[in-house]
């Protein structure tokens, strides 16, 4: 993953995490374009799960599901944060 | 009933979700996490039901704990303070806990420096708490003032560790908290989350300091990276956080900062266990 490539995901998946406390009907098409910019790169499969869990089930009304969300975008943040930190 | 990702399996089935691919994604990520034979001792925990509709029994955190190896966990109330303020029933919930597990649950009581905290301390203390949980934002005080100081003391005083709230809110938290630390220069105190509500000036305040530690709940690669293993301690801060990222940040932030497998085990519950094990 190149510098620029995790800085991009990691600003996403940033968005995403608040949009999904904030219950933020955002959050899915979010996702969704954070797991594009993530495919094939560390944390893209979390991400995609995340943005396929969010498109089937609606999270603003699905507790655990919203929960889970979060968690599988707190996972790719982590790993994007890891991959900038090793440039 | 299993768990997922820290919630009901069922429930998430029975809303439609693919199980097995987050069942899988799950097991993907426990084999390349740092479980080894480390104990692993989680120090953020919260039990019973908070005012925003979070909750967590007993009986599910056991699952969490077995789900992923864990040995004991810290546990204080959510934010519940009840009819009298000082978190009386949700302190009891947690020390009730305790008893039936006293292996697997250390008791913190939790209160607000605002009241008349005292009372319930002593109260918590004879009924078997181990530590005292604040927090600023949920009870609205400032970490110097007067009152906290004061709750700060006498929990020190007994020998307890006092894990502080440092995550979300508005206020700077790295003058006040290294003013406090100042005023009860015995206290060891547990800054949560990594100290991300204001963790440059933080890490400036405390690095090296051996009575201060940042639990790693819902904290950041960056902030954790920054900081000395030897001041970390693993945390989930369940039920908001979960056991699954809360150990993929542990690992993460190894693999970055270069932990060796020594410093992994004292995060992992090395440090906590000392500190709990010090109680004077």
């Amino acid at each position: 993953m190149t510098r620029a490539e995790a800085a991009r995901i990691l600003a996403l998946a940033s968005q995403c995490e608040m949009a999904l406390v904030r219950k933020d009907p955002v959050a899915a098409p979010l996702l969704a374009q954070t797991a594009r910019a993530a495919d094939g790169l560390a944390g893209g499969h979390t991400l995609a799960v995340a943005a396929r869990l969010a498109r089937e089930v609606d999270i603003s009304i699905h507790e655990p599901a919203r929960k889970v969300v979060q968690a599988l975008t707190r996972v790719a943040s982590q790993e994007a944060q890891a991959a900038l930190l090793r440039h | 009933m299993s768990r997922l990702w820290g919630e009901d399996s069922d429930a998430l089935a029975q809303a439609g979700v693919d199980v097995a691919s987050l069942a899988q994604l799950e097991d993907e990520l426990s084999s390349v996490l740092v479980l080894d034979d480390a104990p692993i001792v989680d120090a953020h925990v919260h039990l019973g039901r908070d005012a925003d509709g979070h909750n967590l029994t007993a009986h599910e955190l056991a699952r969490d704990l077995d789900r992923w190896g864990i040995a004991a966990a810290v546990c204080f109330p959510a934010n519940d303070p009840g009819p009298g303020g000082q978190f009386t029933e949700a302190n009891d919930l947690v020390l009730a806990a305790a008893r039936s597990a006293p292996e697997r649950i250390v008791p913190f009581c939790r209160v607000d420096p605002n009241g008349d905290w005292a009372l319930e301390l002593e109260r918590a203390a004879e009924a078997g708490a181990r530590g005292l949980k604040l927090h600023p934002v949920g009870q609205s005080f400032r970490p110097e003032a007067d009152e906290s100081v004061a709750a700060v003391s006498v929990a020190t005083e007994r020998g307890w560790p006092v894990l502080f709230h440092a995550g979300f809110g508005a206020r700077r938290l790295g003058g006040p908290l290294a003013e406090l630390a100042g005023a009860v220069p015995d206290a060891r105190l547990i800054l949560a989350h990594g100290g991300r509500g204001d963790a440059r000036a933080l890490a400036h305040e405390f690095a090296g300091e051996s009575r201060i530690a940042f639990d790693t709940s819902l904290a950041t690669v960056t902030d954790l990276a920054a900081l000395s293993p030897g001041q970390l301690m693993f945390g989930s801060d369940r039920p908001y956080g979960e056991h699954a990222s809360a150990l993929h940040l542990i690992a993460a932030t190894a693999g970055v900062a270069g932990w060796t497998d020594a410093e992994v085990r004292d995060v992992l519950g090395g440090n906590l266990t000392r500190w709990l094990d010090d109680q004077g």
